[in-house]
């Protein structure tokens, strides 16, 4: 019984073999595995069988019958789709539905956000026009700093009881280290992105109005190998593993130690090309050791904690990441420049 | 600044080290250094050339033509607008592919119908004084295709820093202060900066010609010195001293002013010399208002009562520490002169060189806060160098020395294990001493506190700052930096924070922000756009907004940013015009802060007595078409993204009465979420939009950020909505109505009819032909269903018969057969 079966399973499958079209496919399947066939003959027979040979010609019969429908189940997809008359060409291209778009800046920013919040920095958000106070003096910034002169920065046409012009328009996002400090005291982790003004004169690479993100970090025990710590990871993620991290000493005076940051340039590897102007490293941030007396300002003790800020031109990340040359798109408005990103 | 390497040599040695190391270093340990300027390199294709030839120019009276040999096989034809030539001369010539000092590019030209291949220099053309008289005559000397550089000795290499980087450090605004730096940086010795103390012979003194000095403002002066030299001849400085300064980009002038010049790049101390005929007193006082003087650059100076002044017996001579008068001014006949070296107050300075726009050298280191004790070596290095160079002076009068400077004794001290803390990692105390005494620091106690854990002793230091950094170091934070900058930023380990794992508190507005932006754009197919948060009178004029209500800035860039936003329409509707003559359809959107003139709820200061102006983010829509859809495609768009965003929740369309100055009197209403207002929609009326010169049919919308969010906070949590049992039964129902009647009361009024209707969806609005004037059609779903039982035909029958009978009555309703 067991070589009849084997012998109807060679006899169909080397006749499944010769089909050409479905009419033919149709014929062989009612013939092997309808109701009246061969093979169905033998399944009725078997209840006839000692119950040890029923089990086994069970499975086999059913193994094959199982294989064989497989086999034709292939075949048939085959022959549907080789019979089709039309001929369709693959290589038109897919239909383009229209889009919206997200401002290059949004999209970049967003990013460093997400790396941040992942470490625990809270995102923060702050007032765009500012005080006198928050925007200097509580940065440390010394009564007559230049960077308070008029030509740097947009004072509103507003006095306060001493005469003072004393409300501005933002020229960084620090005076929100001052607020968040206030606001939820120490240990810290904040991240404050933002758009910023200068009165300056506007060309392709200055803007009287641009976007910074700034980072703090307030603990026991934070110090400035934390802070290089921090800004390698960064660079890391900002621009491939292999990026390296450059300090320079640099004043603001906000910070002590103050430095800023270079990265090995994303484009050249640090050999030199256009973007870094042939010196293998881009400059992209300013950070330092949070000053103590901006600490003091935001009501945290200097003694017990220490912490170090960093800020970067979110601007300048962007044009460099896509290649803008001129900085004065990202307010344009214009579409032919937004339906890019 | 400019500084010079040879210059630096004479302070410390930097053989064998390149331009390139110097930059580096001090790019990585103390300041930027912007550029290195090789002078040689900025007079390429600039010859000494012999006139041969002068014709007049046939076109132009006031131009000659001059035939030169530059040395070369042919002779060159130039076109000259100076006259001081003659033939047999010989003369700088700025060949074809020459770059002058100011940026000038020599081409080939043709002027007025004549070629000229190149081009004769004058003096300050070539950056090398300050004579336009005419062209630059060279001595005999020089030969006939010579570079101008080689036979000038133009030499120099000159590293460009960054002045920004210095602001806070005014000991490095000289070549000393530098050398000092460079000195630590390659473990050089840098040699004393010694100068000898003038002496006058006792019979030499002239007691009747006597200079008298007085500080009548003794706090904006801790220090004048004057010292008076008589028959001084006046003259060109001899060639070393020029190209001295002339590499530095400082136009040599006479020999007394060069020496003063050359102490103030080599000290940081700046001097001035008066011509001293006339002067029997100096009076160092505030100026009177609206006193006028005529400064040594040709510019009248209007001065107010807080400027510092020098004055004589008559007049005044100078403004303090930032430009000297005229009338003192030294001339080719002067011989008695008097320098002044002086230390005037940092922030007076400042002001006024501000001010009046005279940022002058001097004015530039005064308004850093010099160190007072340089006025003394610097005056004794003046005595020296005039001796030198004008051997003819007369030393009959003593420096006369006045001012209230009282050295400072200023002590830091300084916790060396708290330093390691703060660095993050130990640095040998030999080295950090090595460091701090390099720098002129010097370490006054050693106390040995307490045994550290590991037997090691906790050290303490006090550390006595120099003169010339009392400035800017103050704190211990300040040594920090100073030990780690020499020692190298990039030799710091770096290592991880270690701190408390704590997810963050989220900003609810921000992440509501990105979730709006993303649906805006992802989902309904908007445009991102920035726009400034300044706008103009112009534009608010344009949208029938009043300028007057709005907060102005105090010094605006240009008449197009002089108000803060109160709206996101004004830039949005700007940026429908930018885009108009390229796009069929416009659909942007913008969230930004708008700024009121009424007080916020942000403290202005510690004192809490005084607030911010009140600011809140908007969001703001705008959809610019070509047909008269865009008001309900808006609609459609923010009723789906509100509906995304909440989750569910049915963003509803109020009418309104209240003025939008810019809208259509029809097409506005408020958008109303969870019973709460929380913006508007309109049409921009076709008035605004021909005012703004736009031609598509324009609609927009602002959302109150704060209103969005609270509106959504008071959202109930979505629950779960068992699936019906039972099947519903649809009836549509159509009727027309006064076109006046608002959906929002209809739809209203048929949901509340009866438990049993469970939604009412609007599924036609219809106006126009078969339809008498002033009548609309409404067509709705009207859904029945049960929770409990199946519903009978004829038991919503008779629901339906008796809504019809309600709207009937209540709005003339005629029902409409289908």
């Amino acid at each position: 019984m067991k070589n009849k079966l084997l012998k109807i399973k060679e006899g169909i499958l080397k006749k499944v073999k010769e089909i050409k079209n479905s009419d033919e496919l149709q014929k062989i399947e009612e013939q092997y595995l309808g109701r009246k066939s061969e093979f169905n003959a033998i399944l009725k027979n078997i209840k006839e069988l000692s119950p040890e040979i029923k089990k086994e010609i069970g499975a086999l019969a059913n193994s094959i019958k199982e294989e064989l429908i497989n086999e034709i189940n292939e075949l048939k997809g085959k022959i549907n789709v080789s019979t089709k008359k039309e001929f369709i060409d693959p290589s038109l291209p897919g239909e383009r539905t229209e889009k919206g778009h997200l401002h290059p800046i949004t999209v970049v920013q967003e990013e460093i956000e997400e790396l941040f919040s992942s470490m625990g920095f809270k995102i923060l958000d702050g007032p765009e026009l500012e005080s006198d106070y928050y925007n200097f003096t509580a940065l440390n910034f010394s009564k007559h700093h230049p960077a308070r002169e008029m030509q740097d920065t947009f004072f509103i046409d507003m006095k306060n009881e001493d005469g003072e012009n004393d409300i501005l328009m933002r020229t960084h996002t620090s005076p929100m280290q001052i607020r968040a400090m206030k606001k939820y005291g120490a240990p810290l982790k904040a991240l404050i992105p933002g758009k910023c003004f200068r009165n300056e004169a506007t060309d392709a690479r200055h803007e009287h109005t641009f976007y910074h993100v700034e980072g703090i970090m307030i603990d026991k025990n934070i110090n400035f190998s934390n802070l290089k710590g921090v800004l390698e990871m960064i660079g890391k993620k900002l621009y491939g593993p292999k990026t390296k991290l450059r300090m320079r000493p640099k004043h603001y005076p906000f910070v002590e130690p103050g430095s800023n940051g270079e990265y090995t340039c994303f484009l050249c590897q640090g050999k030199g090309c256009r973007v870094c102007k042939n010196s293998g490293w881009l400059e992209i941030l300013g950070c330092g050791m949070i000053h103590p007396e901006v600490l003091r300002k935001g009501g945290i003790d200097p003694n017990e904690y220490s912490g170090f800020a960093f800020g970067l031109g979110l601007d300048r990340l962007v044009m460099l990441k896509y290649n803008i040359n001129d900085v004065r798109l990202f307010n344009s408005g214009d579409l032919q420049f937004l339906n890019q990103f | 600044m400019n500084i010079s390497l040879n210059w630096l040599k004479e302070f410390v040695s930097l053989s064998n080290i390149s331009s390139e190391e110097i930059k580096d270093r001090l790019t990585a340990h103390t300041v930027e250094v912007e550029k290195i300027i090789k002078q040689k390199e900025q007079y390429q294709n600039i010859v000494v050339a012999e006139i041969l030839e002068i014709k007049k120019h046939p076109q132009a009276d006031k131009l000659q033509l001059v035939l030169v040999d530059a040395g070369e096989k042919e002779n060159l034809k130039v076109v000259c607008g100076a006259f001081n030539i003659s033939c047999g001369q010989l003369v700088p010539l700025a060949k074809i592919g020459a770059i002058l000092p100011n940026g000038l590019e020599i081409k080939k030209a043709e002027i007025r119908g004549e070629e000229s291949n190149g081009m004769l220099c004058a003096e300050d053309e070539l950056g090398l004084g300050s004579n336009h008289d005419g062209i630059m005559i060279l001595s005999s000397q020089a030969k006939k295709g010579e570079l101008l550089a080689d036979y000038l000795e133009l030499n120099e290499v000159v590293l460009e820093i960054d002045n920004k980087s210095i602001s806070n450090r005014p000991d490095l605004w000289s070549h000393y202060g530098i050398a000092r730096e460079l000195a630590i940086l390659f473990n050089k010795k840098l040699d004393d900066y010694s100068t000898k103390e003038i002496k006058i012979k006792k019979d030499n003194k002239k007691e009747k010609t006597k200079l008298e000095v007085k500080i009548e403002v003794k706090n904006l002066c801790q220090k004048y010195l004057a010292l008076k030299i008589e028959n001084i001849k006046i003259e060109d400085s001899p060639k070393w001293l020029k190209n001295r300064l002339t590499s530095l980009g400082v136009k040599p002038i006479n020999n007394i002013v060069d020496i003063t010049n050359y102490i103030m790049f080599e000290t940081g101390q700046p001097l001035h010399a008066f011509d001293g005929e006339n002067i029997k007193k100096i009076i160092i006082k505030k100026a009177t208002k609206n006193e006028k003087i005529m400064g040594l650059d040709e510019g009248e100076k209007k001065l107010e009562e807080d400027d510092l002044v020098i004055s004589s017996d008559k007049e005044t001579i100078a403004i303090a520490g930032v430009i000297g008068a005229k009338n003192s001014q030294i001339n080719n006949t002067t011989s008695t002169i008097i320098i002044e070296s002086a230390n005037f107050d940092a922030v007076s300075v400042r002001k006024t060189a501000q001010r009046l726009n005279t940022r002058t050298d001097a004015a530039m280191r005064f308004e850093k806060g010099l160190d007072p004790n340089l006025c003394k070596i610097a005056i004794n290095k003046a005595g020296e160098m005039i001796k030198k160079i004008s051997p003819s002076a007369n030393f009959n009068h003593e420096i006369i020395e006045t001012g209230d400077f009282v050295e400072e004794n200023k002590i830091i001290t300084l916790d060396l294990d708290w330093a390691d803390k703060l660095i993050g990692q130990k640095i040998d105390r030999k080295e950090i001493k090595k460091i701090l005494e390099s720098l002129g620091l010097k370490i006054e106690k050693n106390k040995n506190l307490k045994k550290n854990e590991d037997k090691s002793w906790a050290e303490e230091w006090d550390i006595k700052i120099p003169s010339w950094r009392t400035k800017d170091l103050s704190i211990k934070e300040d040594l920090i930096e100073e030990i780690i900058r020499i020692y190298g930023y990039d030799n710091i380990k770096s290592s991880s924070p270690k701190g408390e794992i704590i997810p963050p508190e989220k900003d609810k507005e921000l992440e509501l922000i990105k979730k709006i932006k993303k649906i805006l754009a992802l989902s309904y197919k908007m445009n991102e756009v920035y726009n400034y948060s300044f706008v103009s009178e112009e534009q608010l004029l344009k949208l029938n907004l009043d300028p007057k209500t709005y907060l102005q800035l105090l010094n605006p860039l240009s008449t197009q940013h002089t108000l803060l936003r109160q709206t996101m329409t004004t830039h949005l509707l700007s940026n429908v015009k930018t885009n108009q003559a390229k796009y069929n359809k416009i659909a942007l959107f913008e969230i930004g802060n708008v700024f009121l003139n009424i007080s916020g709820d942000l403290n202005k200061d510690e004192t809490l007595l005084n607030n911010l102006p009140y600011q809140e983010k908007k969001i703001g829509l705008i959809l610019a078409e070509n047909t008269n859809e865009k008001f309900k495609n808006l609609k459609n768009i923010i009723f789906n993204a509100i509906e995304e965003i909440s989750e569910g929740a049915e963003l509803k369309f109020l009418p309104t009465e209240s003025i939008i100055d810019w809208a259509d009197q029809n097409e506005k209403c408020l958008l109303m979420l969870n019973d709460k207002e929380i913006g508007f929609l309109a049409t921009i009326s076709k008035e605004v939009l021909n005012k703004n010169g736009i031609k598509k049919e324009v609609s927009a919308l602002e959302i109150s950020l704060k209103s969005l969010l609270s509106a959504l906070s008071n959202l109930e949590t979505k629950q779960y909505q068992e699936i019906p049992k039972f099947p519903p039964i649809n009836r549509d129902l159509a009727f027309v109505i006064d076109e006046k009647i608002f959906y929002n009361d209809i739809r209203q009024e048929i949901k509340d009819f009866n438990p049993l209707i469970k939604r009412v969806d609007l599924f036609d609005v219809y106006s126009g032909k078969n339809l008498e004037a002033n009548k609309k059609s409404l067509a709705f779903h009207v859904i029945y269903q049960s929770g409990e039982k199946t519903l009978t035909n004829e038991s919503v029958d008779k629901i339906e018969a008796e809504l019809i009978k309600l709207l009937e009555s209540k709005f003339n309703a005629q029902i409409r057969n289908f």
